[in-house]
C-alpha cells in the first residue's frame, strides 16, 4: 500500500471520527495524571478487561489518548500546588510553582498546555515520517552513551548548587545515596535496606516524589493563609481570559524553545529504558545552559516551564517508535500496549507497516488527533483550574496530605509506602526549612539507580576497565557535549559580566 | 542622669541560627556510614557506585559541618534550631497535623479508607481552622472521602483496606444486584 497524502488524510479523518472516545479519555487521563501514584500505565492495567474487550482500533485510540493526556495532567498539580503527578513532571514545578505564587497560575497552565500539545504534536508528526531512522537511535545508545545522558540530567544538580554550592551538592549526593538503596543489579546483594523487604527493589519513586514535594509542602504552606502572594491574589481575583491568552502568546513566541526541547524528548524517548523524567531534567538543564538569562531560572521563568513540559510530551511519541518498528517497548505504557495488541493478534516489527499500515500509522495519527483535540478542550480550563490556588491553606493542606499519601500506596499497594512517603516528607520539610534543595535530592533519587545500572553494565562488559567509559565515538562526542554544557554557563556568565562592566565604563 | 545604655538593651545584630542546617549533613553521614557497613562483604559490583557517591557525600557533609561550626566559633551564628521548630509550630497546628497524619496512616488499616480519610480531613481541617467553619468542613470532608471511595475503590478497585463503610456499601450493592 502506498503511503501518500491521500492515505494520511483519510487516516486523519477516520481517527477524528472517534472523537467520542478521545475526548472523555482526555479528561480521564488528566485526572489520573494529576494524582500522584496513578499513571497511564497503571490505569490501563486496571482497565485491562475493558481495553481487551474493546475493538482493537478503539482500544488503541483509548490507550494512546490516555497516555498523552495523563502526561499533560501530571504537570497541572506540579504548577498549581508544587506536586508533580509523575516523576516525568518533577522538573515542572521548578519554574511553574513560582509563577503560581506570583498569581500567574493561569498563564503558567496555558503555557504548559501549549508547550505540551505543540511539542507532542510536532514530535508525533516527525516520528510518523522518520520512524525507521529514529528506531536506529536505540542501536547506538549502549551503556556508555546512556551514562553520559544520565550525567546530563544529573548535572542539573550543579546548576541548582550554583546558588549555594555546598548545600546544593550535599542535597544531590544525598539523593544519589538514597537512590542506591536496594539490591545491586548484578548479584542482587541487598544494600542499605535497613532490613525492609519493601526496599529490596530500590526506593519507590512515587513515595519519594509525594514526600519530598507534596507532604513537605503541605506542612510548609500552613504558615500562610494562601499559597499565593498578596499581589498574586489581587491579580487572581480579577477573573478574565487575559491570563490564558497571555500564556498562549508567551508559549507561541517561544516556538523554537518548544521545538528544540520536544526533540530532546523524542530522542530520549526512543531509547528503551530512558523516560520522561530523564528527558525533562536534561531539557531543563539544556534550556538553562543556553539561556541569555540563566539567573531567572527557578524564579518563575517561562522557558524553565516550557522546557520540561515540551520534553516530557516529546517522550510520549518517542517511546512508541521502538515498539512499532522493532517490537521493543520504550517504556511501561508501551509495554502494556504491546500486551494488548498481541492479545488481538498484532505482531510488531517492520512487517506491520506492510501488512497493516492503517494500524501502524494509525497509532501516531491517534496521537496527533489527541493532541489537536486536547488543545481545544484543555486550554479554556486553565482559567478555572488556576482558581484552586485561592483555596485557603487550612483546607488545602489536609487534602494534599490525604490524597497524595493515598497515591503513594497505589502503585505497589504496600502500606509501607505510605510510611515511606511520610519519612520523605520529613526529609523534604527539614531540607526546605534549612535551605537544601528538594529538587536536587529528587534528581538523585530518580537518576541515581539508572546511572548505577548503566555504569555496572559497562564495567561488567569491560571486566572492570574504567576506560570503557571513553571507548565509543558517540560516547566521546557526548562527553565533549557534557563538558561544554558544564563549562559554557560559566563562560557565558563571564562574558555577560564583562559586557555589563564595559557598558558601565562607557 | 542615667546613661541610656543602662536602661535600653544594647542593639545587637541578630545572629542566624544554623543548628538546623546541620541536620541534613549529619543524617547523610550517619546513613552513608550505615550503608557502607551493609556492603563491606559484598562483591565489588555492589560497592563501587555507593563508595564513590558516599565518599563524596561524607567529604561535602564534613565541609558543611566545619563551615557552620566555624561561623558559630567566630560568633557570626548560633547553634539554635529555630529554623526547624518554634512556638509557631504549636500555634499554627503543625505539630497536631503531624500527629493526626501519623494516626491516619496507622488507623487506615483498621478503619478502612473512607471513614479514616473522612475523620483525618475533618480533624485536621478543624485544627487548622481553629474550630471555625464546622459545617463547611463537615461537608468538604464527607464529599472528598466519598469521592475518594468512588474513585479509588469502586472505579479503580485498588487494594485499599476495606472497613465498615466499604463492607456496608459492598453488601448493599450486592443485595441490589
Amino acid at each position: 500500500m502506498e503511503i501518500d497524502f491521500t492515505f494520511l488524510a483519510n487516516l486523519f479523518g477516520h481517527t477524528l471520527s472517534y472523537w467520542y472516545v478521545i475526548i472523555p479519555t482526555i479528561f480521564l487521563g488528566l485526572i489520573v495524571g494529576a494524582i500522584p501514584g496513578f499513571s497511564a500505565a497503571n490505569t490501563i492495567i486496571i482497565l485491562l478487561p475493558l481495553t481487551l474487550a474493546m475493538d482493537l482500533e478503539v482500544g488503541l485510540i483509548f490507550m494512546i489518548a490516555l497516555y498523552c493526556s495523563s502526561r499533560m495532567g501530571a504537570g497541572i498539580p506540579a504548577i498549581l500546588v508544587n506536586i508533580p503527578g509523575t516523576a516525568g513532571a518533577a522538573a515542572t514545578p521548578l519554574d511553574g510553582y513560582p509563577m503560581t505564587k506570583q498569581g500567574r497560575g493561569q498563564q503558567a497552565l496555558a503555557m504548559s498546555f501549549v508547550a505540551s500539545t505543540f511539542g507532542g504534536l510536532l514530535t508525533t508528526v516527525i516520528a510518523l515520517f522518520a520512524m525507521p531512522i529514529l528506531a536506529e537511535v536505540g542501536y547506538y545508545m549502549h551503556s556508555v552513551e546512556m551514562i553520559v545522558v544520565m550525567l546530563f540530567g544529573i548535572s542539573l544538580i550543579a546548576s541548582i548548587a550554583s546558588k549555594d554550592t555546598l548545600r546544593g551538592l550535599i542535597a544531590g549526593f544525598f539523593g544519589l545515596m538514597i537512590g542506591s538503596i536496594g539490591t545491586d543489579v548484578v548479584y542482587a546483594t541487598p544494600r542499605g535496606t535497613m532490613g525492609f523487604l519493601e526496599l529490596y527493589d530500590g526506593v519507590p519513586l512515587i513515595p519519594a516524589l509525594v514526600g519530598l514535594f507534596a507532604v513537605s509542602e503541605a506542612f510548609m504552606i500552613i504558615e500562610k493563609r494562601s499559597i499565593i502572594t498578596a499581589e498574586g491574589r489581587a491579580l487572581m481575583t480579577t477573573e478574565s481570559w487575559a491570563g490564558t491568552l497571555e500564556g498562549t502568546r508567551m508559549a507561541f513566541r517561544r516556538w523554537w524553545h518548544i521545538t528544540w526541547n520536544s526533540l530532546i524528548g523524542l530522542v530520549i524517548g526512543v531509547i528503551p529504558g530512558a523516560g520522561a523524567s530523564i528527558a525533562s531534567f536534561v531539557a531543563y538543564q539544556q534550556s538553562r545552559t543556553y539561556s541569555k538569562t540563566p539567573e531567572l531560572y527557578g524564579t518563575g521563568h517561562p522557558e524553565g516551564l516550557i522546557a520540561p513540559e515540551s520534553a516530557n510530551n516529546g517522550v510520549t511519541s518517542g517511546t512508541l517508535v521502538p515498539l512499532l518498528v522493532l517490537g521493543i517497548p520504550g517504556g511501561a505504557t508501551a509495554a502494556i500496549m504491546l500486551i494488548v495488541m498481541q492479545y488481538h493478534g498484532v505482531n510488531f516489527g517492520p512487517s506491520l507497516f506492510f501488512d497493516q499500515p492503517e494500524l501502524a500509522y494509525g497509532v501516531f495519527m491517534s496521537m496527533a488527533v489527541t493532541y489537536l483535540l486536547m488543545i481545544f478542550t484543555i486550554l479554556p480550563l486553565s482559567r478555572y483550574m488556576s482558581r484552586i490556588t485561592l483555596v485557603s491553606t487550612s483546607f488545602m493542606s489536609p487534602i494534599i496530605i490525604a490524597f497524595t499519601l493515598v497515591g503513594s500506596f497505589v502503585p505497589r499497594e504496600y502500606m509501607f509506602d505510605m510510611y515511606l512517603a511520610l519519612v520523605f516528607g520529613a526529609i523534604g520539610y527539614v531540607a526546605r526549612r534549612t535551605g537544601y534543595h528538594v529538587a536536587a535530592i529528587l534528581i538523585g533519587v530518580i537518576l541515581g539507580p539508572l546511572l548505577e545500572t548503566y555504569f555496572l553494565r559497562a564495567l561488567k562488559k569491560s571486566d572492570g576497565d574504567i576506560m570503557v567509559l571513553f571507548s565509543s565515538h558517540l560516547g566521546n562526542i557526548l562527553w565533549v557535549c557534557l563538558i561544554l554544557s558544564l563549562l559554557l554557563p560559566a563562560v557565558l556568565d563571564y562574558k555577560r559580566r564583562r559586557k555589563a562592566i564595559n557598558a558601565e565604563i562607557k | 542622669m542615667t546613661d541610656a545604655s543602662e536602661v535600653a538593651p544594647r542593639w545587637e545584630p541578630e545572629r542566624p541560627s544554623v543548628g538546623g542546617q546541620l541536620v541534613i549533613p549529619v543524617v547523610a553521614i550517619i546513613f552513608t556510614t550505615y550503608f557502607f557497613t551493609t556492603i563491606i562483604h559484598s562483591p565489588w559490583t555492589a560497592q563501587v557506585n555507593a563508595v564513590l557517591i558516599g565518599s563524596i557525600l561524607i567529604v561535602l557533609s564534613v565541609l558543611q559541618i566545619g563551615k557552620l561550626l566555624l561561623q558559630v566559633r567566630r560568633g557570626e551564628a548560633d547553634m539554635r534550631m529555630s529554623l526547624l521548630y518554634s512556638r509557631e509550630d504549636l500555634t499554627l497546628g503543625r505539630v497536631y497535623l503531624l500527629i493526626v497524619t501519623l494516626a491516619y496512616i496507622y488507623l487506615i488499616e483498621w478503619g478502612g479508607f473512607t471513614i479514616t480519610t473522612f475523620f483525618f480531613l475533618l480533624i485536621s481541617m478543624l485544627i487548622l481552622n481553629r474550630g471555625r467553619h464546622k459545617r463547611m468542613i463537615m461537608l468538604v470532608s464527607a464529599g472528598l472521602a466519598i469521592g475518594g471511595y468512588l474513585l479509588f475503590i469502586l472505579a479503580f478497585d485498588t487494594r485499599f483496606h476495606r472497613g465498615p463503610f466499604e463492607a456496608m456499601v459492598g453488601a448493599l450493592l450486592k443485595n441490589g444486584n
